[in-house]
């Protein structure tokens, strides 16, 4: 009886390992799937599709050459530990091009656990959402994916980057490659606790 | 009988043989077989033919420049998907960029905006 005890024990121990180490197959996975949103290529005017994983990225980084230029030093410190860049971006002529089921979909996937949302703004009037998650382990909270949802009328954006990102470097992209200034103040995302404004105009 | 005995006495008894006789024999006898030649001697063999070098050597180069175009190829077309994918990594992170700073230009937006009453 008692080595049926030790024996059960054993087992149950072993599957919350096993379970514990497929944790990927359960939510953790940074990379999101956002290959559905292909079918809205054909009613935008503009689509931007960029599918980078680590190889690619590797292959880039060879010819990211600090001597040109300040901008591409950045960049190559940026992406030097990333595992995947994928952006889908679509700009349409008219409203209603897209429904709120295409974002869904990806607002599903980061309902799981590991990815929390650290920035959201929604604006009824203007019918603009703008989302940011970050998908971190650990105590010290390393970022192990970012996404990023902007829904407008005329265009929606999903940017999912897989491996860790430094949020202030990606930020401080501005003003640089071609991106405009804002003249925003910064606040880290870490310090800033999450920040959800919903606008009523 | 005594004459037979003497005749084959005389014609078994030993005779020094004639001079030159061990020569005329051991040139008689097939030549000891020479050793095969090795792959090298047998291709030096063929590039001490004047006709044959000239061949060997006009081979050998257009084997070298065959891989030189092949490799040169190879590079370039690493070359052409290098840049492509540098374009679309920082195509990707212009983007995020910039949609990252919106974001945050939003909330600080809404920060500012005075609360409605």
């Amino acid at each position: 009886m008692k080595n049926l005890i030790k024996a059960e024990t054993f087992i149950g121990a072993l599957l919350v390992l096993v379970m514990g180490a497929s944790a990927p197959a359960f939510g953790q996975n940074p990379r999101l799937k956002i290959n559905n949103l292909e079918k809205l290529s054909s009613k935008a005017a503009e689509v931007i599709d960029v599918t980078l994983d680590g190889s690619l990225l590797k292959l880039a980084s060879k010819f990211i050459s600090p001597e040109e230029g300040e901008d591409e030093a950045e960049v190559k410190e940026l992406i030097k530990d990333l595992k995947g860049i994928y952006v889908k971006s679509f700009e349409f002529d008219k409203e209603g091009e897209y429904s709120e089921a295409d974002v869904e979909s990806i607002r599903t996937q980061l309902s799981a656990p590991a990815w929390s949302r650290i920035v959201g703004v929604r604006s009824k009037d203007d019918k603009e959402n703008a989302e940011v998650y970050l998908m971190t382990e650990g105590e010290a909270k390393n970022i192990l994916g970012l996404a990023i949802i902007t829904a407008e009328p005329k265009e929606l954006t999903v940017v999912n980057i897989v491996g860790p990102i430094d949020l202030e470097k990606l930020g401080a992209l501005e003003g640089k490659m071609g991106i405009p200034r804002m003249n925003l103040e910064k606040e880290k995302a870490s310090q800033k606790p999450a920040a959800s404004h919903d606008e009523k105009k | 009988m005594k004459d037979l005995e003497n005749e084959l006495r005389k014609a078994l008894e030993r005779r020094e043989p004639p001079d030159g006789f061990a020569e005329r024999v051991l040139a008689q006898l097939e030549p000891a077989p020479t050793p095969k030649p090795g792959w090298r001697e047998a291709l030096l063999s063929l590039v001490r033919i004047p006709r044959l070098r000239w061949a060997a050597v006009g081979v050998f180069a257009c084997v070298l420049v065959t891989a030189g175009v092949v490799h040169y190829r190879r590079v370039e077309q690493e070359r052409a998907a290098g840049e492509a994918a540098k374009a679309q990594v920082m195509q990707a992170l212009r983007i995020a960029s910039k949609k990252l700073n919106v974001t945050w230009r939003k909330v600080q937006e809404a920060d500012h905006r005075p609360p409605r009453t």
